[in-house]
């Protein structure tokens, strides 16, 4: 898994790191029962305290994303597929807001963003399932 | 509330004869905290470390590690601390790496042998060179070992990665991060080179001049330095109220671009009362945050 953080982001890292991991739930490169890294070799992999690692994997194994064992480490849930419609909606939301946020940046309004984005869609020739 | 703190300063002022290195500081680090103090050369950090661990003495004010006061308990004091310097020279330089650790376990009951061993292994120290032999990167990866290798509960790092070459200064970094998930520790880092560990931080306090100009949160300088893209009338004046860091408008057109210290919601609404059109709002890195503090002008 391999996961950036960007400090001129705003969100806070562990956020960031939240992220990443639904990311590559989503893209497939993280799957059922794949072990994540402990904190401790994640904190020491990014350099970030440790803390804001716990706090990450705390809110993914609230969320039912991930669970742990104990001693053996955090694990991906079994309930997890690739494309699972739940998380692609939440993914999906995420990029939304993002989305949204530019949008208002750069004074336009929700309805102006949608018709845009699907004229950009219908240029590149893809089409929403 | 009644927060635990590791280190707590109440009105500490410093002087080196006409020279003032702290005034009225009132550091307050939570224990468990990584906090990051921040200022220039000469700002007083490392005469803020020195005051805790008693080798120098407040001129006014008072100092307390763990609850105690560092001029009356210094020896307490100082076994609760790991302590890397800012210069790299070992005050024991005709002693080699092994035997200025054998020296240091003496006295630091605490001392993980172990640790000590896989921390040496790691950064890559000659243990077997004298400590006045070795060069500037050698001495401070050295320092590194003898500060972590007890496990104390405060550390105290001045520019721990000053005279490091850049993979060693992430090698190092990175051992800190693994340190602070295996040991219950408070760490102050002074350094200027904030980029590197602000990941690792989730306390701040500015030093400019010897003053304390903020202490907060991680998460609330991310809440309150913020850097706002507005487009405004001609003739608009900022409301004196706000408080401005920096300031910058376009040479073309009618937008300006300020950092603003204050609650988000509320800079926001005052802003846009005063007839300013917000087109962005983004927070700031914690250098370029800290930046903003030593750049704000002082108050007449």
């Amino acid at each position: 898994m391999l996961v950036n953080l960007d400090p001129n982001d705003g969100r806070p890292l562990y956020l960031q790191i939240i992220d990443e991991v639904r990311r590559a739930i989503v893209v497939g490169t993280l799957r059922a029962e794949d072990p994540l890294p402990s904190v401790r070799e994640l904190a020491a992999e990014l350099v970030v305290n440790p803390r804001t690692v716990s706090q990450a994997y705390q809110e993914l194994e609230r969320e039912g994303i991930v669970y742990v064992q104990r001693g053996q480490g955090t694990f991906v849930s079994p309930a997890v597929r690739r494309g699972g419609s739940e998380r692609r909606r939440s993914l999906a939301r995420a990029v939304a807001k993002r989305a949204l946020l530019d949008a208002r940046r750069n004074g336009l309004g929700v309805g102006e963003l949608v018709e845009a984005i699907e004229k950009a869609a219908a240029e590149e020739g893809e089409h929403d399932e | 509330m009644n927060e635990a703190f590791a280190v707590a300063t109440h009105g500490l002022s410093v002087r080196y004869g006409r020279e003032t290195a702290l005034h009225a500081v009132d550091l307050r680090v939570p224990e468990g905290a990584v906090y990051i103090l921040i200022g220039a050369n000469g700002a007083g950090k490392s005469t803020a470390m020195k005051v805790l661990l008693n080798l120098v003495r407040p001129g006014e004010g008072s100092a307390e590690v763990f609850g105690l006061d560092t001029a009356s308990h210094g020896p307490a004091v100082r076994a609760q601390i790991g302590y890397i310097p800012e210069q790299h020279e070992h005050d024991y330089g005709w002693m080699t790496g092994a035997q200025l650790m054998r020296h240091v376990a003496a006295h630091y009951p605490a001392w993980d042998s172990e640790y000590a061993a896989h921390l040496v292994d790691t950064l890559g120290v000659r243990a077997d060179k004298k400590a006045s032999t070795l060069s500037k990167g050698e001495a401070r990866r050295l320092q590194f070992v003898l500060a972590l290798a007890h496990r104390p509960p405060l550390l105290l790092l001045d520019e721990p990665t000053d005279g490091l070459d850049p993979m060693a200064r992430n090698r190092t970094l990175a051992q800190l991060a693994e340190h602070l998930a295996d040991t219950p520790t408070t760490i102050v880092i002074a350094t200027h080179h904030v980029h590197e560990v602000e990941s690792l931080a989730d306390h701040v306090g500015v030093l400019r001049g010897g003053r304390l100009v903020a202490q907060m949160t991680r998460d609330d300088v991310r809440t309150t330095v913020i850097r706002y893209r507005a487009e405004v009338p001609e003739g608009w004046r900022m409301p004196a109220e706000l408080r401005v860091a920096s300031a910058r408008r376009s040479a073309i057109g009618r937008e300006g671009e300020w950092t603003l210290i204050g609650d988000r919601a509320d800079v926001t609404a005052r802003l846009t009362a005063a007839g300013a059109t917000i087109r962005d709002v983004a927070p700031l890195s914690l250098e370029d945050a800290a930046l903003a503090f030593l750049a704000e002008e002082e108050a007449p």
